[in-house]
């Protein structure tokens, strides 16, 4: 990992100044008086005074010079000071909370502006960008995101961060948000496991019989052309009638909205990706290792079990990844149907015009899919380094 | 021609049905009994339809000039720096759901047709990008390498060589983009777009099975006409290199 | 003619090439040759600009380089490299027609070339121009490479290791392509190999490089007879040296001419007028005899060679 490289680099000092520009310009948070009124914004002067402005900027201008600077290591010294600031950044709104906040008022709280976000969405892209100048391996980049994740936790347990109005949203529905997290985890992964298997089984049907291969491709891609609302919506009507003529189903919970077609659904927005990738994989076993597998008087299983499939895991593993992102991502959207999970915080949210119920429900999604794909790519790669 | 003709009948089927959606309520009344509002009629079937199919078309080309432009800029001598980071942005922003950006684009800048539109082109041009990256950068350099030592310009060099020979990996990108955008402008409906996603919303919160599969199978029959249409779009790129 | 003169290319630390002084006359074949990394490549690069040098001056018919356009000094040579570099989207005929078309020839003058370079390089115009690239062998392959760094008649050819990727006897029948498109047409050429027989073969001079710098630039038959080091001496081979410089030259040198052509007989052993005296050396070898006819194109024998002539070549 040479990071004494000579040549300055231009990608972050352009970031950096993108962010000085935006979070000078644009608000660092607000002031609400309650849940619905929209508040009075400051800017980062407003809101953290002389010395949250001051360590800010020149935070920024340090970033700027040693990526600027041929000096040793400074990729090391940038990728700590980042994570590091990363890691604090919500101790500005702190700063802020106890300079502005009414004391008075027990419905006032603290909003996030656009100049907070924009500030942690530059630092991330510096941060990434100083990691992949450092070729940082993948125990060091998740290392990473779980340093900055469990900054964030931290300081958002702090009692000086009580007023946000998105941990206020938490506050205020707490076990609801521990019955959406089990809800769209054992969606998503409840719908990809069963898929896996399903694809498992279709895959080997049709590495075994070639003429299976397009009409069972071209059937899985047809169910991935019908966008998701349109496919949760038409199993709706079947789903219900059917629960109407088995009262026994009603009793498991299935019923036209909820779980059943969602689950339903997603098993079958799953089996394009497991599929593809589960046969494209099998069949990519190069012909000549199997044939020594062969030849050296393995049986037909054992060649399967001990050849075809280790090689074929990584790309089987792709597959797996892809669709528990992909499931992640329209559990969410299933919350229109009644299926729980965080999208139900998403759309009531929305219905309410409360920004921060939205924000309650779409960065956790957002996080479970980061976290998600983190978790398998570095699984993955530990498969092929065996 | 032939090429053409799959996707010309799905567009037939989709208008047609668009149009004579109104007249068929006996057989909605099958499926939902217990109201006599059997068909969406807030606005017209072809109003939603128009609606949707502008939102998809408008953040396709957006998206396509943004994600093409970034891609040629970075595979430039002078956007060479910026290479890793885009390219790991493109990967790492498809993780992102569809719906999370669409629900974020709200706080930034309200209900309505905007911020779907910009959620559209924001998550869409990802898929483009990607495309682009690998498109340009999978170019066989002997030939890059020749097209140069005979004499060709820069410019000459992009728009002679490699962007004919990347076009087929961008187009299907553009593809799987319109794809995505079709399914995301139908959950536009939740954050106040007008799009042939607003039937199934009406009908989920009213418990209206029928409202819902009018707005299903339309959305269904857009999806496979713009698939169609693609598919023969691919081909005829074969044809004509 | 193509003046280099204290040429030195460096990447960061380390120097590719080392302050050359190497001058090509015009209609020359000036073939660069040495091991991979010597910097053969890196020199031919620079002729055309596809690298800028570090520093000294590179004329081109006394113009310095840097001072014209790059694209029109590019267009105004050929470049043909080893893995062709076609483009894969564009006929035959097309790729061909390149240069001719960034020039603005007119349709019928770029079209006419097409077809004349073509039947020179040994292709078929009517059923090769319309071929792709991934329908072609290796071998029409780089025909086609040649062709279209020939086509917008250049004065100048550089040539990097255009037959390194073909099988042996492929490279053999273009190299005598080379040698019969050279003779007709007398373009001034620079040529990389690290193949010193095809160096020997082709070449009017060659400029032997190792580590950046040029240790020998002689004729092959120089170069082989007056080896300037141990390194020199070395690529050429100490063993078969002999046999080389009696491929250097043909049987219709040394032969004794008869006043005029004679009947040959049908079947007998015999040499051709324009094989090399090394096929003469072998031939006399297998057939165990002191002289044998040497015959021209049409069959009658023109003369007779024997075997202490050529055993006097080396001296």
């Amino acid at each position: 990992m040479s990071s004494s490289t000579g040549l300055p680099n231009r990608v972050i000092p352009v970031l950096a100044l993108a962010a000085f520009v935006s979070v000078w310009l644009l608000n660092l948070g607000v002031v609400q008086p309650n849940r619905i009124v929209a508040g009075t914004g400051y800017g980062l002067f407003g809101a953290t005074g002389w010395l949250g402005a001051g360590i800010v900027s020149s935070l920024l201008c340090v970033v700027v010079v040693l990526a600027a600077k041929p000096i040793r290591n400074r990729f090391w010294v940038l990728a700590l000071l980042l994570t590091a600031a990363l890691m604090s950044l919500p101790l500005l709104l702190e700063v802020f909370a106890l300079r502005k906040l009414p004391a008075d008022s027990a419905y006032a709280r603290i909003g996030i502006g656009a100049g907070f976000w924009c500030l942690a969405f530059f630092l991330a892209l510096m941060l990434l960008e100083t990691l992949s100048q450092l070729k940082a391996s993948r125990r060091l980049q998740l290392s990473v995101v779980l340093l900055v994740a469990a900054g964030w936790w931290l300081c958002a347990a702090r009692e000086g961060l009580s007023s946000l109005s998105l941990i206020r949203e938490y506050a205020n529905r707490a076990d609801q948000f521990s019955q959406a997290l089990t809800a769209h985890l054992s969606l998503s992964l409840g719908a990809v496991s069963i898929s896996a298997v399903l694809a498992f089984g279709l895959a080997l049907a049709m590495v075994r019989r070639e003429r299976l291969r397009r009409p069972l491709l071209g059937l899985v891609s047809f169910m991935q052309t019908i966008p998701s609302l349109a496919l949760f919506g038409l199993l709706i009507a079947p789903l219900g009638a059917l629960s109407a003529a088995f009262p026994a189903l009603q009793a498991l919970g299935i019923r036209g909205i909820g779980w059943a077609p969602a689950l339903l659904a997603l098993i079958a927005y799953s089996l394009l990706p497991m599929v593809r990738n589960t046969y494209v994989a099998l069949m990519e076993v190069p012909e000549p290792v199997v044939d020594a597998g062969r030849g050296m008087g393995m049986s037909e299983r054992q060649v399967f079990l001990q050849v075809k499939l280790p090689l074929a895991l990584p790309v089987i593993m792709e597959g797996v990844r892809i669709t528990t992102i992909q499931a992640i991502g329209l559990t969410a959207v299933a919350a229109l149907i009644g299926a729980g999970g965080f999208g139900t915080f998403i759309f009531q949210g929305l219905g309410q015009a409360a920004m921060d119920l939205v924000l309650l429900g779409a960065l956790p999604t957002v996080f479970l899919a980061l976290a998600a794909d983190a978790l398998l790519s570095a699984l993955k790669f530990q498969e092929t380094s065996r | 021609m032939r090429l053409w003709l799959t996707p010309v009948i799905w567009i037939g089927s989709l208008c047609a049905l668009a149009a004579l959606l109104p007249t068929m309520t006996p057989l909605f009344s099958w499926v939902e009994s217990g109201t006599d509002n059997l068909i969406y009629t807030r606005d017209s079937f072809y109003t939603l339809l128009q609606s949707h199919i502008w939102l998809v078309l408008a953040s396709a080309t957006m998206g396509t000039l943004v994600a093409v432009s970034a891609g040629i800029f970075v595979t430039r001598p002078a956007g060479r720096d910026f290479m890793p980071l885009v390219s790991q942005i493109a990967s790492i922003g498809q993780t992102v759901p569809p719906v999370a950006v669409l629900a974020l684009a709200v706080p930034a800048m309200g209900f309505g047709e905007k911020p779907t539109l910009f959620a559209l082109v924001l998550y869409g041009l990802l898929p483009i990008l990607r495309n682009t990256l690998a498109g340009l950068g999978g170019i066989n350099p002997a030939v890059l390498d020749s097209a140069k030592g005979m004499g060709m310009s820069s410019v000459q060099v992009l728009f002679k060589v490699e962007l004919p020979l990347a076009g087929r990996v961008i187009l299907a990108g553009i593809r799987t983009s319109v794809t995505i955008n079709i399914a995301t402008a139908a959950i536009g409906s939740t954050i106040g777009a007008r799009t042939l996603g607003d039937p199934v919303i009406a009908g989920l919160v009213n418990g209206n099975t029928a409202y819902v599969l009018q707005g299903a199978i339309l959305i269904g029959l857009l999806a496979l006409a713009t698939d169609g249409v693609f598919e023969a779009l691919e081909r005829a790129w074969d044809k004509l290199r | 003619m193509i003046e280099l003169k204290g040429v030195t290319r460096r990447f960061g630390e380390a120097v590719a090439v080392d302050n050359i002084d190497l001058t090509i006359e015009t209609g020359e074949v000036c073939v660069l040759v040495g091991s991979s990394g010597c910097g053969k490549s890196t020199t031919l690069r620079m002729i055309n600009r596809l690298l800028p040098r570090t520093s000294g001056e590179i004329l081109v018919d006394g113009e310095d380089i840097n001072k014209a356009d790059p694209e029109a000094l590019r267009l105004n040579m050929g470049y043909a490299i080893q893995s062709t570099g076609l483009f894969p989207h564009w006929t035959v005929a097309r790729n061909i027609g390149v240069v001719p078309t960034l020039l603005k020839w007119p349709v019928q003058k770029r079209d006419e070339r097409v077809t004349e370079l073509l039947a020179l390089l040994g292709l078929d115009p009517e059923t090769d121009a319309r071929k792709y690239p991934h329908q072609l062998s290796g071998g029409q392959a780089q025909r086609v490479g040649v062709a279209r760094a020939l086509a917008g008649d250049p004065n100048i050819l550089l040539m990097d290791e255009p037959f390194g990727a073909l099988d042996a006897i492929t490279r053999e029948n273009l190299q005598q392509e080379m040698l019969r498109i050279q003779r007709q047409l007398n373009k001034t050429t620079v040529f990389v190999t690290h193949d010193i027989d095809e160096a020997l073969k082709l070449a009017s001079r060659i400029a032997v490089m190792d580590q950046g710098r040029i240790i020998q630039h002689d004729t092959p038959e120089a170069i082989l007879r007056r080896p300037a080091s141990a390194f020199v001496e070395n690529l050429i081979g100490k063993g078969d040296r002999g046999l080389k410089l009696l491929a250097l030259r043909t049987v219709s040198d040394l032969m004794e001419r008869h006043p005029e052509p004679r009947h040959s007989e049908p079947g007998s052993d015999s040499l051709n007028e324009s094989d090399s005296l090394r096929i003469a050396l072998s031939m006399m070898l297998w057939t165990n005899t002191e002289k044998l006819p040497v015959l021209d194109a049409t069959g009658a024998e023109v003369g007779i060679i024997n075997r202490e002539q050529l055993m006097k070549v080396g001296a």
